[in-house]
């Protein structure tokens, strides 16, 4: 286990690029967010956003600055039993119509880095994602292919397989991007509230204006790499 | 003969099975400009197993074992620059596969040895040869089946497995791995340079003919052992060279596959279009 650290989230004066890229995608970046807490970043097209939420988790490392998810330095190996902790819903989720994987087995595959070999989920967990699907109002897409739902139903289910897992932090990249008004309002409320019950922390990045904005602890805004509004302290 | 022929038919099925088996990973994974730099590797270790008088399916698996571990890394430092890498690690060991073979003697070019670069052979299977195949069969089914949740989870999304806190690179690495095994071991049959015929035409095939992934692997793997023994026969039967005709008989089904898929989406657009023809609605 790794030691109890009151950040979930600590960037210290954090520079990241992309290679063959000779501008920064994010410049001198400090942000810390404890456990309870739920941020907001918003920003225009290209602001850096995701950048900074993939570093948060370390699937991007700094060329300057330290990087620490939980304590650990995002450079150390240690970083996958920091990741086990951590959800994450991806901007670009969706599948193309011939992905046949089911629903069901989607979000079963979010246990996989808590089992062993020849391990499989439990009955108790198998009753979670039920519970979980059932709060999202996908209950009866269980065993459809993802590839034959549309994008609102398929964002769905990544967040619902981000929640089954019970993460102590929730990274969400978009998680609005094709969902309706109802969908929003719903997943608004079902985020906030696991944040709130399990004293989760949940880092949420959104271009427009959205429901999640009344939950927030603190409102990031970001522009050309940089944050130019906010509190990065949460 | 016959002996050796049924030796060299149970090495065909394996291997196919095999080669169909972790062309399916490879591909699903994208890692499949990786394997091809791995295949053109153990062709360079095969040649020059031939000019150093190794046995050329061992000095093939120590190349590209070594140059699946290489890219493995490169995989988990750089990002963008694999492609490359990749390319250099190909065109590389190509060039060290012709220089071997024309530095090697011209009059050894009938001998069985050369045949394992060249054009494959029937004769290169041996019963120790054999027993290798079936153990590599067993490890690698185990591997996959004590890892299917992990690997599943890789085939849906690399990215979300890796950001749950999943060792993607440990399983890439693996699956580089096994691909270099089978295809030094598949080599044998195959000739170096139509050993991806068996790698990447059979799961092809199979992504025309399924949506499921169970059955595409299953599909790939059953194709390949059908195109490696089917290739076998009609080569013994027609004098041809074993690993061409391989080639052939993978690259039919494959067409044949394209044609069946092209056939029913037609039909089902046809079916489509008289249920909904004028005064459906
Ligand atoms: N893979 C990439 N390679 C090179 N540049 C990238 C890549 N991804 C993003 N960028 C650049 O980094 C900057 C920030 O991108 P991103 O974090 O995706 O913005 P946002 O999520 O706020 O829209 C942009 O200028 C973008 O062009
Ligand atoms: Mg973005």
């Amino acid at each position: 286990m790794l030691p109890l650290e009151s950040d979930i989230v600590n960037l210290e004066r954090v520079w990241v690029a992309y290679s063959g890229s000779d501008k920064p995608a994010m410049r001198n970046i400090n942000l810390r967010v404890s456990a309870g807490k739920l941020m907001l970043i918003t920003g225009p097209n290209g602001a850096g956003k995701t950048t900074l939420l993939e570093t948060c988790l370390g699937l991007l490392k700094p060329y300057r600055g330290r990087a620490y998810l939980f304590g650990v330095d995002t450079r150390s190996w240690r970083i996958r039993e920091a990741r086990k902790m951590c959800s994450f819903v991806p901007q670009d989720f969706i599948k193309p119509p011939f992905e046949a994987y089911t629903v069901r087995r989607i979000i079963q595959l979010g246990f996989a880095p808590y089992k062993s070999i020849f391990e499989s989920l439990t009955e108790k967990e198998n009753e979670r994602i039920q519970w979980v699907l059932e709060l999202l109002g996908i209950e009866d897409l269980l065993d459809r292919p993802i590839g034959t739902l549309s994008g609102g139903q398929q964002q769905r289910v990544v967040i619902a397989r981000a929640l089954s897992r019970k993460p102590r932090a929730l990274y969400l990249d978009e998680p609005f991007s094709s969902l309706d008004r109802e969908g929003r309002k719903l997943v608004s409320k079902v985020v906030s509230e696991y944040v709130k019950k399990k004293g989760a922390t949940a880092i949420i990045v959104s271009h427009d204006v959205n429901p999640i904005i009344k939950y927030a602890d603190a409102i990031v805004r970001m522009d050309n790499g940089e944050i130019i509004s906010g509190d990065c302290y949460a | 003969m016959l002996e050796i022929l049924a030796l060299a038919l149970l090495a065909a099925v394996l291997s196919g099975n095999l080669c169909g088996a972790v062309g399916f990973y490879v591909q699903r994974l994208k890692i499949t400009t990786l394997s091809f730099s791995v295949a053109h590797a153990a062709l360079a270790g095969a040649s020059l197993g031939l000019i150093l008088n190794f046995d050329p399916v061992y000095s093939a698996m120590v190349f590209a074992i070594s140059s699946a571990l290489i890219l493995g890394f490169i995989f988990t430092k750089i990002k963008y620059g694999r492609e490359l890498v990749s390319m250099a690690i190909f065109s590389a060991s190509s060039a060290i596969a012709l220089f071997a073979i024309y530095m090697s003697n011209v009059r050894v070019l009938a001998t069985a040895s050369i045949a394992v670069v060249l054009w494959g052979s029937l004769l290169a299977v041996t019963v120790q040869k054999l027993i290798i195949l079936v153990l590599v069969l067993i490890l690698f089914a185990l591997y996959i089946l004590a890892y299917r949740m992990h690997i599943d989870s890789m085939l849906y999304d690399v990215k979300m497995a890796e950001a749950e806190g999943l060792n993607v690179q440990a399983h890439m690495l693996a699956m580089l791995f096994f691909a270099g095994v089978i295809i030094s071991l598949s080599l044998r049959l195959t000739g170096g340079f139509l050993v991806f015929a068996l790698l990447y035409n059979p799961v092809a095939a199979a992504l025309q003919l399924t949506r499921k992934a169970y059955m595409q692997l299953f599909l790939s793997s059953t194709l390949g052992a059908v195109s490696a023994s089917t290739g076998l026969v009609v080569s013994y039967a027609l004098d041809w060279p074993v690993g061409a005709t391989i080639a052939i008989v993978s690259s039919t089904i494959l067409l044949l596959a394209y044609l069946f898929k092209t056939a029913t989406e037609m039909a089902r657009k046809r079916k489509l279009r008289n249920v909904g023809g004028p005064g459906a609605i």
